[in-house]
């Protein structure tokens, strides 16, 4: 996928103008916040479990190769092949190889984040195979020339249900429909038609257990069991750092994840995939091949930024956060929205392609507390913007701004000096009235609201005029 | 007790009052209260910024200038927090600042708490007529758990807190986050602003200014020329 994210500010201003998406953004935040308040009150060790979710993936991640050759070993044991990527382009090309290997004319996908970091339909579309989207939301977006996801779990949260109904009438040439169950309907009737006809299924994966060789698959729809299952062939797309101990692990991790996802106590189905179709077995597919991709996670393990590894793809940090709330998930401009996209994004495509998103951010700390493996986001998007600083990265004017304020801070008497000229300029300024509307110095603050003018004299002046 | 009042930079140069009503807060809990002279900033903005190099420079001003008190309070939770919590982080490279700052840290409080926990203030020297909506600030909320703490005191004084839908959402200030991204900036205010007015309340009441002047330019920009945003040292310390 092709980022967008250096336009995060025209992206943003757009979404702010929207006011379908405003109106559906407002419903969505309802309904994941208060569904995972209830959810998670159904744990009384709540605290605990995100402690040893927490613990689960730092064990992983301090031997992550070790992990990873051990899930390979059993996994191939079981007659898997695992593939191994360094980036967007080798995937491509790997599935590209595979798909051509076993005639594959149509390919039929469920959920992977990594297909979509590295842009694999258009490369498949390229060499001929057809790839249809078939997680609901992802297929709207499809069917919809393609348009960019706003959410890592709810592709299509922005879109409102009349969209989707003259979408649908369109592409399927039917009746326009508004009712939810009839839409859905028409959708299975389509995709069917290609579960059937596909020969090759593309997933995701949540976890990787490396005791068993198996993927876990976290769904909603369904159709992720007929993508796995259906297809002569099936491809894994998933991050080196998906991979975790044990089946107990997923336990404990599963505790957290649809909790923190979409405040469901277990999501709808909860699928654990090993192994090809052994001689006697009626289903699964006689080829499995595990692409685990690296684009850049390698580099993170070690550094500062390598508790952002932890991740489990919940969402929750993007439904709490109170700028996703206010933009959606488009104006990020890649395929990580909110919180875990401002520290991803920068670090998997560079940080001077995504300069604003670490700045996009209160630092309110929100995202922070509903993580479910307690990665601190706030602190990471504030060593990112370290990071620019060290690579001279921001603006002259902003870094200039910063040290002279710096500067005259550390100089007691000077800056004294330097705030009573400054209170007095802005309370001229507001020429007796309460605030002030227009402010040269940070025209950003009276963008959309007032300045309050401050009262004339500084605390330093009065406080020493009272004390004598 | 001798006790060290952090006035914070925002107060200083937009509303002293609060730092004068802060102050008889404290001298009515009983402490000999200073102000020491040579105080600027904590240096938040720069660290936030990711300037290392100023934000260590301005931690140890800070921390020379104040080490010497019993306790240092701060009519702020997120400058507060920033002190107790982060000075360490900052100062990581260097331990022997590093253990100044952890001792420090352990005496700094944001006001409202050191009122209620370690002085436990009962008699309020102020009366507020009217209903309030109290904001609970994102860092003094989060990192320092004040919640209780302000509500206790605005009830001692007699002042009838009005719940309002999200108080303990972010109202969009982030520091320079304000001034960096307007738009979005002045949106989430909106949400606040609405919930908060919902209430019926006479005042939007908090604990950190930078939220404060941030909803209260936005309730002005609305059209709102009524509702009152004030600092909880002036509510605490009010004459009406
Ligand atoms: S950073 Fe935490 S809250 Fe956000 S998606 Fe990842 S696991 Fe979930």
């Amino acid at each position: 996928m092709k980022s967008r994210a250096h336009r995060f500010k025209e992206n943003a201003a757009a979404s702010l103008a929207n006011p379908v998406l405003q109106a559906n953004l407002r419903t969505a935040k309802g309904k994941f916040v208060d569904k995972r308040a209830i959810a998670i009150k159904e744990l009384d060790d709540f605290e605990a479990t995100r402690e040893a979710a927490k613990d689960i993936r730092n064990r992983v991640l301090e031997h992550l190769d070790l992990w990873l050759e051990k899930f390979e070993e059993v996994a191939c044991a079981r007659g898997a092949k695992v593939l191994w990527a360094k980036d967007g382009e080798e995937v491509c090309r790997l599935v590209v190889e595979i798909g051509k290997q076993h005639g594959v004319k149509k390919a039929v996908k469920s959920k992977s984040m990594l297909s979509e970091e590295a842009g694999l339909n258009q490369a498949l579309e390229a060499a001929g195979i057809r790839p249809v989207e078939t997680d609901l939301g992802e297929y709207i977006l499809q069917i919809n020339d393609n348009e960019p996801p706003s959410h890592i779990i709810a592709p299509v949260v922005h879109k409102s249900l009349d969209e989707v109904a003259d979408l649908f009438a369109k592409t399927h040439k039917t009746p326009r429909k508004t009712d939810i169950p009839a839409l859905t309907r028409e959708a299975r009737e389509v995709l069917r038609e290609h579960f059937l006809s596909a020969e090759m299924g593309i997933s995701g994966g949540n976890f990787l257990i490396a005791e068993t060789g198996s993927v876990a698959l976290v769904t909603n729809e369904g159709n992720g069991r007929m993508v796995t299952t259906l297809p002569r062939v099936h491809v894994v797309i998933t991050g080196i750092e998906k991979v975790i101990p044990t089946l107990e692990d997923l336990a404990t991790l599963m505790r957290l994840l649809p909790r923190s996802a979409t405040g469901q106590s277990i999501s709808n189905y909860v699928s654990l995939l090993t192994g090809v179709k052994a001689a006697g077995e009626s289903d699964g597919p006689e080829h499995l091949y595990f692409i685990l991709v690296d684009s850049g996670r390698a580099g993170l393990v070690g550094s500062e930024f390598q508790d952002m590894l932890r991740c489990i793809r919940c969402g929750a940090c993007m439904n709490h956060c109170p700028v996703y709330q206010t933009i959606g998930g488009q104006a990020y401009g890649w395929g990580y929205p909110g919180p875990m996209g401002s520290v991803l994004t920068p670090l998997y495509t560079g940080l001077e392609n995504a300069l604003d998103l670490p700045h996009a951010a209160t630092l309110c700390n929100q995202c922070g507390v509903v993580c479910p493996v307690k990665i601190p986001l706030p602190d990471l998007l504030r060593r990112l913007r370290e990071k620019q600083l060290e690579n001279h990265l921001r603006p002259w004017f902003e870094r200039m701004a910063l040290k002279a304020w710096a500067w005259v801070a550390e100089r007691p008497s000077l800056y004294a000096l330097a705030t009573r000229f400054g209170v007095r300029y802005l309370a001229w300024l507001a020429g007796g009235q309460k605030s002030i509307p227009l402010l040269g110095i940070a025209p950003g603050w009276t963008q959309g609201r007032d300045f309050p003018a401050p009262e004339g004299k500084t605390f330093r002046e009065l406080y020493r005029a009272r004390s004598r | 007790m001798k006790v060290a009042l952090f006035v914070t930079c925002l107060i200083d140069l937009m509303r002293p009052r609060v730092g004068f009503a802060a102050l008889e807060l404290l001298t009515a809990a009983g402490g000999e209260v200073e102000v020491p002279e040579t105080q600027t900033c904590c240096g938040q903005p720069a660290w936030n910024s990711g300037d290392r190099a100023s934000a260590i420079r301005l931690a140890k001003k800070l921390i020379a200038e104040f080490e010497g008190f019993d306790y240092v309070v701060v009519p702020s939770g997120s400058c507060a927090d920033h002190i107790k919590h982060e000075y360490p982080a900052i100062l990581g490279d260097e331990p022997e600042w590093q253990a100044r700052a952890v001792a420090l840290g352990r005496r700094v409080y944001e006001l409202t708490d050191f009122l209620v926990h370690v002085v436990r203030l009962e008699a309020v020297p102020g009366r507020f007529a009217g209903r309030v909506t109290y904001h609970d600030s994102c860092t003094g909320l989060r990192s320092l758990g004040i919640k209780a703490q302000p509500r206790a005191l605005l009830k001692r004084a007699g002042v009838e807190v009005l719940e309002m839908n999200g108080a303990e959402e972010c109202c969009g200030f982030g520091g320079t986050f304000s001034v960096k991204f307007g738009e979005i900036s002045a949106a989430i205010a909106e949400r606040k602003c609405a919930n908060a007015c919902a209430t019926g309340a006479a005042a939007i009441v908090g604990g950190d200014l930078g939220c404060l002047l941030n909803i209260e330019g936005k309730l002005r920009r609305m059209g709102d020329e009524t509702t009152q945003v004030l600092h909880i040292a002036e509510v605490l310390t009010a004459k009406s």
